[in-house]
């Protein structure tokens, strides 16, 4: 019944005239920018990280939800109609998706990821509202060891799930872990590599750091080459599936459900693993496996409402122990560090509104999504007609301006200028930049915990194994590190992320 | 680059003119530009919105708070230092720019008294120490006498900050030893403290009054010299330890050498911005106690608070580059 009366104030909260406003902003902006190619919801959640500074503390979050799922959605509507995924969790359902276009059921495709994500949205938010609050209770166990085991178990796990090889995974954690060690040591208040520089005296920014790697870096990259755009826009059929079709598609959306819901929540996870883990599944489940790359409805089906979950579940960590999931959340707890709200286990019990409005606001947009997305389907198809040199000037100017009015502090700029070169090169060398931005998130956190819990032990390196939660967190952060490196597991890793890239 | 220098090349003549007073007539006319050294959403960046608001009204100028954070205050501090002191850029000054951050700065980016005018001394904001309630201590004596028998671990908000001097001060005042935890600020440090992975906590009573009110944290003294009006039930610690006086305060600096006209209009303003009954209200909830000084009496409050510290950080040994 708690539950009931707590989703309640998160529908009173998340239903105001103002935040109905914003989560509308957000998903139109994340479905935007999710057909877009090239600007994924992370470039733009950190583009617009710095004006959320202005709105109240739960609108802005709705807002930055509601591109995350957004995007989401919009990333398979390119995927279905021209084989681009908008996004990456959307990659999977190009390889199907596509097929079924070209066979003239692209309206049905899209009325299948509209519905398996809402379905999936629907079930995450309600495993949100119910995990969260009894994890808060754990999340107060969780001292200064724990949180540097699970920051261990984060960091390898962010290795694991990235793209391309290990190695140069892990060469992009510790670059972000050194950057991220840049600023006043805050135990002795000596600084740090910052090269006598006052302004780096609290270390690099955020924000600035962000928007350089992924927002001005994906936009020089997009403006090298701007990719033939051609468009299944003239096959959309009938849009809702027939009785056969929905029955085709029960089963793997519930599976998709159950898959993207429990990696979501993985540290390093998220949406991206979620579909591809989901469409492996339905091709081994499936009677008819062949049919899969040539237009089988439960590989749109089944990625689709795994994605959608994994996007909604990763909230879980971040809003019980204020850990990032993935970047997307990584710049969410900045977006609420900006308004002052310390992302942790006290955000439940000491801004519930703020907790169950970005909740009940999640189900209030995924309803928004389906309802709007469906008729303006044609409207997104031609925006892609947009050329670059107009859109992304405006998005520069809008970046600068944003970065420099959270701190005035020109260095941001200048280091926005700096990372986005650097986010260029390294996308040149195919180096992935997430796990970059994920060790510069950890990294501090790791350090600090690790130091405090050592103080706190007198000095004694065992209190990492003898509490309970730590040394189990260990031991997972070890199996996962084994699992990486066998042969086998190796191999099917390349596999998937080479279907990816495709 | 070219218009400031122009502009300063204009005051200048104005001054050699003898036309300074005939400015200040006009001031202000155009915004002025206060700096909050802390990012938005501190204790200083609410009490500094407020005053604003309030000034805006008086000055008939729109006052623009701008958040200069960084380097525990000394960022924001350094630019009004050298900003033009012609009253249109002003300082939301702390107990941490005004005389912590000098003393425990080895390299000193400004002087606290040389390069500001002072303005008014705006608020006392009081510290608290408080513990979770499973530490078997009821008062500050039995406090003292528990840390005498066992080794105990106190969190603050950061090393240097005002809470942590106020912690190290209270060491030196009852000859005990207690290991500090800094944190990345006072939520996170509140964290630890109510999940008991940390038995003790020095914060800010605003921060904290929330978690006291509920009962997850048992307050057992505040630091200023009287109990605070808003927790008349929590003792202050100098009712254990005479003589024991820490409290955060806020106060507005110009830059040296701006004009004393524009100086006592500011006051004015900020003295009548303070006795804004919404303004007391606000302050009231936030248990700051308004003082509302007059430029000498800030002048004389940062020499005062200098010397009070300098032993203090002397002894605790604090210090940063």
């Amino acid at each position: 019944m708690e539950l009931l009366s707590n989703l309640g104030l998160g529908f009173s909260v998340a239903s105001s005239f103002a935040n109905l406003g914003f989560c509308l902003i957000g998903v139109l902006l994340g479905t935007l920018i999710g057909v877009l190619p090239g600007i994924g919801a992370t470039a733009t959640i950190a583009m617009l990280l710095p004006i959320t500074f202005q709105l109240e503390p739960v609108s802005s979050l709705i807002m930055l939800a509601g591109i995350y799922y957004g995007a989401q959605y919009g990333g398979s509507t390119t995927a279905i109609l021209i084989n681009m995924p908008g996004e990456s969790s959307s990659a999977v359902t190009a390889i199907d998706g596509y097929q079924m276009a070209r066979k003239g059921r692209a309206g049905t495709a899209l009325a299948t990821a509209a519905l398996g994500s809402f379905f999936a949205g629907t079930v995450a938010t309600f495993l949100v509202a119910i995990f969260a609050p009894p994890l808060t209770a754990i999340a107060l166990e969780f001292g200064a060891a724990e949180y540097f085991s699970l920051m261990v178990l984060g960091l390898v796990m962010s290795v694991a799930l990235a793209h391309g090889t290990v190695l140069k995974a892990l060469a992009m954690v510790i670059l972000g872990l050194l950057l991220g060690i840049v600023g006043t040591d805050i135990y002795t208040g000596t600084p740090r590599f910052t090269l006598g520089i006052t302004q780096f005296a609290d270390g690099l920014n955020f924000v600035a750091l962000a928007v350089g790697v992924f927002g001005i870096a994906e936009i020089l990259r997009n403006l090298e080459d701007e990719h033939e755009r051609q468009v299944m826009t003239r096959n959309i059929n009938r849009l809702f599936p027939s009785g056969p079709e929905l029955r085709q598609i029960i089963g793997p959306v519930l599976r998709g459900t159950g898959v993207g819901s429990v990696l979501g929540i993985l540290p390093g996870g998220g949406a991206i693993l979620a579909s591809f883990a989901s469409y492996t599944l339905e091709k081994k489940l499936s009677k008819h496996p062949e049919e899969f790359g040539h237009g089988a409805i439960a590989g749109v089906a089944g990625p689709e409402s795994a994605n959608n979950a994994g996007a909604q579940t990763s909230f879980i960590p971040l809003l019980t122990l204020g850990i990032p999931a993935n970047p997307v959340m990584a710049l969410m707890i900045g977006a609420m560090i900006i308004q002052g709200i310390v992302p942790g286990p006290g955000v439940v019990t000491e801004q519930p509104d703020l907790f169950w409005g970005i909740i009940a606001s999640m189900w209030i947009g995924n309803l928004m999504l389906v309802v709007l997305n469906l008729p303006l389907i044609g409207l997104w198809v031609k925006l892609l007609t947009v050329p670059y040199y107009v859109l992304f000037p405006i998005i520069m100017a809008m970046c600068s301006i944003g970065v420099y009015s959270v701190n005035s502090n020109v260095y941001d700029l200048f280091a926005v200028a700096f990372f986005g070169f650097l986010g260029y090169v390294l996308s040149k060398l195919r180096f992935e930049p997430a796990p970059l931005l994920l060790g510069f998130v950890l990294g501090p956190l790791l350090e600090e915990n690790l130091r405090r819990a050592m103080i706190l032990s007198r000095g004694d390196p065992t209190t990492f194994v003898t509490r309970p939660i730590s040394a189990g967190l260990l031991v997972l952060a070890l199996a996962v590190l084994v699992l990486v490196f066998l042969p086998q597991i190796r191999k099917r890793r390349e596999e998937v992320f080479t279907e990816s890239d495709g | 680059m070219t218009l400031t220098l122009t502009r300063r090349i204009l005051l200048g003549t104005a001054f050699v003119f003898g036309l300074a007073g005939a400015a200040a007539a006009d001031y202000p006319d155009r915004a002025i530009t206060l700096v909050i050294p802390f990012a938005a959403g501190g204790s200083t960046d609410v009490v500094g919105r407020i005053v604003a608001e309030r000034m805006s009204a008086d000055l008939g100028q729109q006052v623009v708070v701008q958040n200069v954070g960084g380097a525990g205050g000394s960022l924001g501090a350094t630019q009004v230092a050298e900003a033009d002191p012609d009253g249109y850029t002003i300082l939301m000054g702390t107990v941490a720019t005004h005389a912590l951050n000098p003393l425990i700065l080895k390299q000193k980016p400004y002087d606290p008294v040389a390069d500001f005018a002072p303005v008014s001394l705006l608020v006392l904001v009081p510290n608290v120490l408080a513990v979770n309630p499973e530490l078997p201590v009821q008062n500050v004596q039995e406090l003292i006498d528990l840390a005498k028998t066992q080794p105990l671990a106190y969190a603050s908000s950061g090393n240097g900050t005002p809470l942590h001097l106020s912690g190290e001060l209270f060491k030196a005042m009852a000859g005990v030893d207690i290991t500090h935890i800094p944190y990345k600020g006072s939520g996170p440090a509140l964290t630890d403290v109510l999940g008991n992975q940390v038995p003790i906590i020095f914060d800010n009573l605003p921060s904290a009054s929330g978690h006291i009110t509920s009962g997850k944290l048992r307050a057992l003294g505040v630091t200023t010299a009287e109990r605070a009006p808003s927790f008349p039930d929590v003792p202050a610690i100098a009712e254990t330890l005479p003589g024991y006086e820490t409290y955060s305060w806020n106060a507005l600096f110009a830059p040296a050498g701006t004009p004393p006209e524009a100086v006592a209009r500011l006051n004015a303003a900020a003295v009548a911005a303070m006795a804004d009954p919404a303004v007391v209200a606000r302050m009231g909830e936030f248990s700051a106690s308004i003082v509302a000084s007059s430029p000498e009496e800030l002048a004389q409050h940062v020499k005062a608070e200098m010397t009070k510290w300098e032993p203090v950080v002397t002894d605790a040994n604090v210090t940063m580059d």
